[in-house]
């Protein structure tokens, strides 16, 4: 009791100091800087040329040679590698690749040019380097201090056995982090940058490394993407179009699929359902089958002249789908996913997904479920209230504080949901509508496929790197006001207690 | 089934309170004959849901068995007859179809990136929910803004990147495209772990154990359940993705995974010969997927019921 007590005091407390706190905390880290700069002994001092010197002081020779390889290694590599690299980031490169006339072997060769792509990831690479280096650098430099206060104080210093143990221990968080770090750095934060990187340059169909050379462009192709009209292409137009199908998309596909999940574990595990486990069994066997299997069959089993199609039309059902005005009169089938109709492609396509997702959320909710809090459904129970009360006002609310990080990375993930789309529409949907064509766009592409399209078929890496920006931007603007919402008051631990 | 027992247990013990209220307590036939006829609507409901849900299921199996090649427009069953032909063709690989080999490739980068994801996520996930340390916050904010970026807009320079170290056209590469990031997947499990009371683990610390410990021995026995899941969904994600292996792997057909494969079986040129060896080849691949998925269910449910002692 004493526990919750101070815990709670403590919360109320927080959100007027916690501004406070992370302004003082980025101060600090740079007063700690100085301090170190200053207050160090000769050691300490020698440790800002030679890394290690501050530990071999200290007689931690082990972590001093170690962390002096690894300053060598860096130093080796910005000389020999990085430098090159960085000093033509500024122009990409300035030497066309060319054949020229090489007399000591009489043969055509190419001359010693400037590959402007690899100038651009190299020096990004190089760019990430030197960061994590600089952030490395100063925390060596308080690490060494820190170690100086203690020698003075007269306080123990591990031994390098004692450090390895503490990676298990209080700084096992290190332990865990490092390498998942370094994956996400590799195949998230460098294409990141390369992609924003590549939005401010020309490089599309006319301007390709290695033949061509990049350019810095600045913001015209964001220019580009806002303005409409435009003799050719009117990026804008199509923009505004699959912005708005993205997000009504992104939120029937998550909205529908979650509710369904949960109702459909709900029903199974209702009382008075008999064989439970058959009827689970029976929704994931659809699971089983991969995704894009289902997806490619399902698109097949739509066409215009397919199987589904062919039954409607022996028994009457598009007769009276025309009769009621679902389809044009003029057609002679239902144009599921043809094009023919955008109603009927986005409605179809959101079905299908439905049909794709509920299983999976139904095998999530089941575990949720069964996980729920059962004192608190008994206690209110006892208090007269009924199933509905039960579901909406105990069970929803604890569904939502488990599954609500899972239902924003779902949404996103619906924005970007490349599979279903794509599997469903490519080469099958053919929009009729000239404007959108002309920008090499569909009624029914979200952002991603839009951008798919135009770097895989038409090789316009720029714009497709604008766009990509765009939709990084929104996604993470939803996560961020979603998120923060969520985690206020530290609900995170509202179960751990 | 464990599940129900649960149930019952919890039903039995509010029994005697429910006597002293006497509010919720079934009374006469009324009631009775209410629960039947609700269980006879649920269980149609759950039938007619049944059947919409694997009628295209269905259709694959009958279309897998048909004695013509191509797709059938016309009829839901083979009209042609019925052979097994579809299937024993896939283990004759020629130039266009090398299904074996296919499957082969795709379940070796599969058990890659699987144990490497989730060992990433699972690292990740304790980090975030066990252990207390300056920026944890901070740090699972970026890491949230950073796994916004989806990844298949950034496909074309993964491409780069991965050419420049030279990791294109191998299979390596296809482990590291699916697992470096994976790390990043962290929510779902960081939120099961959030639900196991802190307790425990102090519990643990006191008797000496280190995070190590404490990490291997007494979290990830309660995480069973969301670890399957893991396992279940990084394992998925091979067999399902066509986007990176098309773009990484190139034009020889030997190097390709199940997915691409499959995909080029439906090209406009091979629609007509191939359509029903892809119904039987989508079979194929689902036998091991739903192997694994049994044994997954089992555990699942086990490890979600045993989880109830945690509370």
């Amino acid at each position: 009791m004493g526990k919750t007590g101070v815990k709670e005091a403590a919360r109320v407390k927080e959100p007027k100091k916690r501004k406070l706190l992370s302004e003082s905390a980025f101060i600090r880290y740079f007063r700690d800087i100085g301090t170190a700069v200053s207050k160090g002994d000769a050691a300490v001092k020698l440790s800002m040329i030679i890394m290690g010197a501050g530990y071999v002081a200290r007689k931690q020779v082990i972590k001093g040679i170690l962390v002096t390889l690894v300053e060598a290694l860096y130093i080796l590599l910005l000389v020999v590698w990085a430098i090159p690299n960085l000093s033509k980031f500024s122009t990409l490169g300035t030497v066309q690749l060319q054949m020229v006339f090489d007399p000591a072997t009489g043969k055509n060769v190419v001359n010693d040019y400037d590959n402007s792509f690899l100038i651009l990831i190299f020096s990004i690479v190089a760019l990430v380097l030197l960061a994590v280096f600089v952030l490395y650098y100063i925390h060596n430099l308080k690490a060494v201090y820190k170690i100086q206060l203690r020698a003075e104080q007269g306080r123990h210093i591990n031994t390098f056995k004692e450090d390895l143990k503490s990676m298990v221990g209080d700084k096992f968080h290190i332990t865990l982090l490092t390498l998942p770090s370094l994956g996400v750095i590799l195949m998230n934060v460098l294409p990141l940058f390369v992609l924003v990187a590549i939005a401010f340059t020309n490089y599309d169909q006319q301007h390709m490394p290695p033949n061509a050379l990049l350019d810095w462009v600045g913001f015209d192709n964001f220019k580009t993407l806002f303005s409409r009209g435009g003799l050719t292409v009117s990026f804008g137009y199509a923009f505004g179009k699959i912005v708005s199908w993205t997000f009504l998309w992104a939120f029937l596909a998550t909205f529908t699929c979650f509710i369904g999940g949960i109702l459909l574990a709900q029903l199974i595990n209702s009382q008075g359902v008999k064989f439970k486990k058959m009827w689970r069994t029976l929704f994931i066997v659809t699971i089983a089958v991969p995704q894009f299997v289902t997806l490619l069959l399902v698109r097949n089993f739509f066409r215009e002249d397919g199987i589904v199609n062919t039954l409607a039309a022996n028994s009457g059902l598009i007769d009276f789908l025309k009769n009621i005005g679902l389809v044009k009169s003029s057609m002679n089938a239902i144009p599921f996913l043809s094009g023919r109709s955008v109603g009927w492609a986005k409605f179809m396509i959101v079905m299908i997904n439905i049909w794709v997702g509920v299983p999976y959320q139904m095998l999530i909710a089941t575990g949720v479920l069964m996980n729920a809090p059962q004192d608190q459904v008994e206690s209110a129970r006892i208090d007269g209230a009924n199933k509905w009360q039960i579901f909406w006002k105990i069970t929803m609310p604890y569904i939502l504080v488990v599954q609500g990080p899972a239902l924003i990375t779902d949404f996103v993930r619906n924005i970007n949901n490349f599979n279903v789309i794509y599997l469903l529409t490519q080469d099958l949907y053919t929009t009729q509508d000239m404007a959108m064509a002309n920008s090499n766009a569909k009624e029914v592409d979200l952002l991603v496929t839009w951008l798919f399209r135009l770097t895989n078929e038409y090789y316009n890496y720029k714009m497709a790197s604008v766009i990509g920006i765009i939709v990084f931007l929104i996604c993470v603007a939803f996560t961020l006001v979603s998120y923060a919402r969520m985690m206020r008051g530290g609900r995170e631990e509202d179960y751990q207690l | 089934m464990s599940d129900t027992n649960v149930k019952e247990t919890a039903e039995k013990k509010s029994s005697p309170k429910d006597i002293k209220v006497n509010t919720v307590e079934p009374k006469g036939m009324g009631v009775k004959k209410k629960r039947i006829v609700g269980a006879i609507v649920k269980n149609t409901v759950l039938a007619i849901l049944a059947v919409i849900w694997l009628i295209p299921i269905l259709w694959l199996f009958v279309s897998a068995f048909n004695v013509d090649p191509g797709i059938n427009y016309a009829h839901f069953f083979p009209s042609k007859g019925w052979t097994f032909n579809n299937f024993i063709q896939l283990f004759h690989a020629n130039s266009a179809v090398m299904y074996v080999r296919w499957f082969l490739n795709t379940l070796l980068i599969a058990f890659f990136s699987c144990i490497i994801s989730t060992v990433f996520v699972l690292m990740v996930s304790y980090a975030f929910s066990c252990c207390r340390f300056e920026g944890r916050k901070g740090l699972m904010s970026l890491s949230m803004v950073i796994n916004m970026f989806p990844g298949v807009l950034s496909m074309i320079a993964i491409y780069f990147i991965m050419k420049t170290i030279g990791l294109t056209e191998s299979h390596v590469g296809m482990v590291v495209v699916y697992s470096a990031g994976s790390g990043l997947g962290y929510l779902i499990v960081k939120g099961f772990m959030d639900t196991i009371p802190a307790s425990m683990r102090e519990a643990a610390k006191m008797e000496g154990a280190s995070e190590l410990t404490v990490f291997l021995k007494v979290i990830l026995p309660l995480c069973k359940p969301i670890v399957v899941y893991q396992i279940i969904s990084s394992f998925l994600v091979p067999w399902g993705d066509f986007v990176f292996a098309k773009l990484m792997l190139g034009h020889d057909v030997k190097n390709f995974t199940i997915a691409i494969g499959l995909y080029g079986m439906l090209s406009k040129e091979n629609l007509p010969r191939y359509f029903s060896q892809f119904c039987a080849g989508g079979i194929l691949i689902s036998i091991p997927i739903s192997i694994l998925f049994i044994i997954m269910q089992k555990y699942y449910v086990e490890g979600v019921t045993s989880g109830s002692t945690k509370g």
